[in-house]
């Protein structure tokens, strides 16, 4: 076995092993209702971390993608009273949106993704600090309980968040394996020039996955304040540094091509598990940053596909 | 002087720069008294500090993401060993400055090892190392504040000589070592070598690897400036000491002119690029508009310079 057969397979091997370890040392870390539980609070970031997918699968990032939860956060608790259900429709619209906006200045400007995102991220947190008025936003309980309420409740022992999880991931399952916006964006990933000469339309295409990234950001960060009953501009700062981590250690590297959103699912996992070990190994929150971000450049150095890069800027 | 594209890019910025000074001006003359003037300057300090390291870096046609957790953590460790010396500029306390300039360039150092070693683009392996760099500033704090109430280190601050704080002198200075340094040594004229073509600079002789260590060695030394300049602003450090100065810093590079590509503009741009930044920045607030705006906006006019500044003959994607 060489290292080049191993390397698809790390991923879940990683996952089993870290459970397994933390599974030695405390023993109540594998009860199903606390794996469910773990599983149950992730899944903002695994939303997340799914839409950042189709970005990094085409090669790009998304940066905007807290900023983004952020504004929604906000632009929920607001107007959940007016809107009703209808606040989902809205979220939605306004992460699509924003999203093809990166990939439109990406793609027909020729705007690198990585400052596309970034200056779409500062428009985001400026509506977001407007909007609220740079304060704490609360929902009304009753009508966040009537409306969203179905989001975070439980099924028996199982946290609705989990279907709601499910029924995106095979969505997006959908879109990546049985579309032709799927087949391009691998194309897109696995070499864009080649991909351009056979007669794609490219730019379309990649504002698409910038669309879906932002799309799913909003969701994310709607189920993030329909969680905390409430919004605002920094509410869901730390969610970029994980939601890259996941989408890598997943094993979809920075140069796109390979990976996917399975990948991702136990990318999040991964995250996941790493976090809960942390808290039982004694390692408080605080100090989980500086260990994600070496993750992240150990997880980059594994995956990324030098042969791509012609120079590394 | 001919109307070409390459006159109109060089100008723009300086052109801008003058529109709004007037603008604001003619919306509310108080925008150009002495007090506003002062005020501007010494917001705009520690931001070109570490504009100035990073357009040695885009200059190269890399990018540096990693300035928030290096203030952060240079913010935090100067303040601990500043205390740790004594509290008092007199008293041995200098020492803190060499030294935390020292770990600056180590950190930038680190990034430069990351990216050019493992051969991880500068943008993501910055932006990791900037994450650590922030956790490690927590680490080092536990997530409380560190003051520094000398005298002597906030004459930095409180002395004025002609209504400009002592510390906007120095960063005056600092702009000139700096453009000596882009202009008239042998590494200046390696960032531009490597950032108009990185084969070309290799085949003539460059050691393309060690410059691009130095360069972000260089960055992290101005950082750590910045660092200081923001406790002695501030008169205290802590994990988010740095939050935002890398939005504001890439932006005003790239408003100023310093094209993303590498190879093009320079510290004089940067110095420009911080002024427009912190002129609209400080404007909006005389002519009382929200400042909440002030991000969005940068985003536009970060979008506007690099579309401005991208030749689209040579151009056929972007990643």
């Amino acid at each position: 076995m060489t290292m080049q057969r191993i390397k698809p397979h790390l991923p879940w091997i990683t996952l089993l092993v870290l459970t397994a370890v933390v599974g030695v040392v405390d023993p109540n870390f594998l009860r199903p209702a606390n794996l469910l539980s773990l599983a149950g609070d992730i899944v903002p970031l695994f939303i997340m971390a799914l839409g950042l997918t189709f970005a990094i699968y085409i090669g790009g990032i998304d940066l905007s993608v807290q900023s983004m939860a952020n504004m929604i956060t906000v632009i929920a608790s607001i107007y959940l009273a007016s809107l009703g259900a209808w606040v989902a429709v809205l979220c939605i619209a306004a992460g699509f949106g924003l999203g093809m906006l990166s990939g439109f200045l990406t793609t027909r400007l020729f705007v690198p993704s990585f400052i596309s995102t970034l200056a779409v991220g500062g428009v985001c947190f400026s509506v977001a600090q407007w909007l609220s008025g740079n304060r704490a936003l609360n929902m009304d309980a009753e009508q966040r309980n009537a409306t969203f309420g179905w989001m975070i409740g439980h099924t028996g022992i199982v946290p609705n968040e989990l279907f709601l999880a499910a029924a995106l991931l095979a969505l997006c399952l959908f879109i990546e394996r049985r579309t032709v916006l799927g087949r391009v964006l691998k194309a897109v990933g696995a070499g864009e020039p080649a991909a351009k000469a056979s007669g794609i339309n490219v730019g379309r295409y990649k504002m698409l996955a910038f669309a879906i990234s932002g799309a799913l950001a909003a969701i994310a960060g709607l189920l993030f304040s329909v969680k905390l009953s409430g919004g605002a501009p920094t509410i869901a700062n730390g969610f970029l540094l994980p939601a890259i981590v996941a989408v890598l250690v997943g094993g979809t590297p920075l140069t796109g091509g390979v990976g996917g959103v399975l990948n991702t699912l136990i990318g999040t996992l991964i995250v996941a598990v790493i976090r809960a070990s942390m808290l039982y190994l004694g390692i408080e929150a605080t100090q989980q940053q500086m260990l994600f971000g070496l993750v992240l450049i150990a997880a980059i150095a594994l995956t990324i596909d030098r042969s791509k890069l012609r120079t590394v800027k | 002087m001919k109307l070409t594209r390459e006159n109109v890019i060089r100008w723009a910025p300086a052109l801008v720069l003058l529109g709004l000074v007037v603008l604001f001006a003619a919306i509310n003359p108080a925008f150009l008294s002495q007090r506003n003037l002062a005020r501007i300057a010494l917001a705009s300090t520690p931001a070109m500090m570490v504009a100035l390291g990073v357009t040695f870096i885009i200059v190269m046609g890399s990018i540096d993401l990693s300035m928030e957790g290096v203030v952060s953590l240079c913010a935090v460790l100067f303040c601990l060993l500043f205390l740790r010396l004594g509290g008092s500029l007199g008293a041995g306390a200098w020492l803190a400055i060499p030294a935390i300039l020292l770990c600056g360039a180590f950190f930038g150092w680190l990034t430069g090892m990351v990216h050019v070693r493992l051969q991880i683009p500068s943008f993501m392996a910055s932006l990791a190392m900037g994450f650590v760099g922030t956790g490690a500033a927590v680490l080092v704090t536990g997530g409380d504040i560190v003051r520094i109430e000398d005298d002597v280190f906030r004459a930095l601050l409180t002395w004025r000589i002609l209504g400009f704080p002592l510390m906007v002198y120095i960063a005056a200075a600092l702009v000139l070592l700096a453009w000596f340094i882009q202009n008239h040594t042998t590494l200046g004229r390696n960032f531009y070598a490597v950032g108009g073509g990185e084969e070309l600079a290799h085949a003539s002789g460059v050691n393309v690897r060690r410059v691009r260590l130095a360069g972000f060695a260089l960055a992290g030394v101005f950082y750590a400036i910045a660092a200081i300049f923001q406790v002695a602003r501030l008169g205290q450090a802590e994990s988010v000491t740095g939050a935002n100065l890398m939005f504001v810093a890439i932006t005003s590079v790239v408003v100023g002119g310093v094209a993303l590509w590498g190879g093009i503009g320079g510290v004089l741009n940067a110095v420009v690029g911080v002024l427009i930044v912190n002129v609209i920045g400080n404007g909006m607030v005389v002519i009382g508009l929200p400042n909440y705006l002030q991000d969005g906006l940068l985003g536009v006019l970060v979008i506007i310079a690099v579309v401005l500044s991208t030749d689209r003959r040579l151009v056929s994607f972007a990643k």
